[in-house]
């Protein structure tokens, strides 16, 4: 090695060392690159957005009109389900942390005729077995979670994206 | 597994909100500091000592390589020595609460040698005032750490260490067994609800009593579920069944934010899923599955269970 090398290698690490003392004296909550991590992460989800990518595969779109949810909000239903805690009995894909198999796995739930093999799969069926499963079915093991119907609508809307699983 | 950080608070030793943590985190600044003045320095005699053609003097190595390095090692072990020894000292004015680990969950007995309050997997703490906490092990070592409030302290089977911790904000953060300790190890955490003072006070006289709700009319068949199923045998629910010490304390397992040890959110619906498939959820917990109970065997139990408070 040259000694020219030597000395940039020696300046190289000079400079790594401030660095890192800079960065860990920044305290934390600090974004000290904020702009640039926001308008890269933007930028990433305008051209995955573009090219179809995302979370296509956990949440597709409903393409079946006759099960659509007046009024429900798919983002806000996979929320309600972590709330209520639906994961601990059921696995329900793209909702965080539901992986329980005490009842039926929910992929592909879109694709059901039934639900709990007692109400058909449509919208209205749907909504009143999640706001009071025992009034339809007196053996279940499903609570009445204290859902009001405006929260179930949100939820079949996004149980209603859960498609071929 | 899913993350619950974003569920329950802060677990962060970068973000100190206790008298603990925020010496450790001053202590790990001026570490980054001092010792990167020392690389910074070495770089730059590194850099003389090249373009000079001969070798140093026996100053240079004697200063450089014995002095220098003794002197920083022992300035900085002194400094955290310091910061060891204040935060295992007992207070003695402080209150003192028993934390006592198990596999995978955490007995809490506040005040032991006065109102002895029992709980379990959430600590609640007075924001400004010193607590002392006693730790000890039932089965395994664990280690108690609350990486925003305090310092790590072990668990050990047979021994009972000492930690006073002192939160100086109100709000929850997160918990968690830092040494492992089987199988649900990384699912044995907890909560740390911090409130003011008088709230705590007011907290502390409201549920030294029998549990609230434990006898509402339209649950009275989960309460009785509960204790003809033998849940008793390991669960205690003051006013309704007493002595069980196997698991945690549930007469106020309602209001708990969590469910499982800092796992899940206490709702009906976790409690449900946790006593059908305990395995699923904790693998290793000592719980067996209660799926022999039928459904709305399961549903009362649990609305029962969820009420109280």
């Amino acid at each position: 090695m040259t000694r020219r090398a030597e000395y940039g290698a020696a300046i190289l690490l000079t400079a790594a060392a401030v660095a890192a003392m800079a960065w860990a004296a920044v305290r934390p909550g600090e974004r000290l690159f904020a702009p640039v991590v926001d308008w890269t992460g933007a930028a990433l989800g305008e051209v995955t957005g573009r090219f179809g990518g995302g979370n296509a595969q956990d949440r597709p779109d409903p393409d079946v009109s006759s099960q659509d949810v007046f009024g429900g909000d798919a983002d806000r239903g996979a929320g309600l389900m972590v709330a209520h805690g639906c994961g601990a009995c059921h696995t329900i894909p793209g909702v965080a942390g539901a992986r329980g198999s005490v009842g039926p796995h929910l992929s592909g739930f879109a694709d059901r005729a039934y639900v709990a093999g007692i109400l058909p799969n449509e919208p209205g069926g749907l909504v009143r077995w999640l706001v009071d499963p025992p009034a339809h079915s007196p053996q279940t093991a499903m609570p009445d979670l204290g859902v009001t119907e405006a929260e179930a609508r949100d939820m079949a809307t996004y149980l209603y994206t859960l498609r071929g699983g | 597994m899913e993350s619950a950080l974003d569920l329950f608070g802060s677990q962060s030793a970068l973000r100190p909100a206790g008298q603990g943590a925020l010496e450790i985190f001053d202590l790990t600044v001026a570490m980054v500091v001092v010792f990167g003045v020392v690389f910074a320095g070495v770089m730059a005699l590194v850099w003389v000592a090249w373009r000079r053609d001969r070798p140093a003097g026996d100053w240079w190595v004697w200063s450089g390589g014995v002095v220098l390095p003794l002197v920083a090692i022992l300035a900085l072990m002194a400094g955290s020595t310091a910061v060891l020894v204040a935060s295992t000292r007992p207070a003695p004015e402080a209150m003192v609460v028993e934390v006592t680990g198990h596999q995978f969950w955490w007995d809490i007995v506040y005040d032991p040698e006065g109102v002895a309050l029992r709980d379990a997997n959430e600590l609640v703490l007075p924001r400004g005032r010193p607590v002392t906490l006693r730790l000890a092990s039932a089965d395994v070592i664990h280690s108690f750490w609350v990486p925003s409030i305090s310092g790590k302290a072990d668990m050990i089977p047979g021994r009972v260490n000492t930690l006073t911790v002192t939160a100086n904000e109100a709000g929850r953060f997160r918990g968690q067994c830092a040494e492992f300790c089987g199988l649900s190890h990384p699912r044995m955490a907890f909560e740390v609800v911090v409130l003011e003072p008088a709230a705590f006070d007011r907290w502390l006289a409201e549920v030294q009593g029998e549990a609230t709700d434990a006898a509402r009319p339209d649950l009275v068949d989960g309460r009785e579920i509960f204790v003809e199923y033998g849940c008793p045998a390991c669960h205690e629910v003051r006013g309704v069944a007493e002595g069980g010490r196997l698991g945690p304390d549930l007469t106020r397992v309602g209001a708990r934010g969590s469910l499982g040890a800092g796992m899940w959110r206490m709702n009906q619906g976790n409690l449900a899923g946790w006593i059908a498939d305990v395995g699923d959820m904790k693998p290793g917990a000592k719980m067996p599955s209660y799926n022999q109970l039928s459904g709305p065997e399961l549903r009362a139990v649990s609305a029962w269970l969820a009420s109280l408070r």
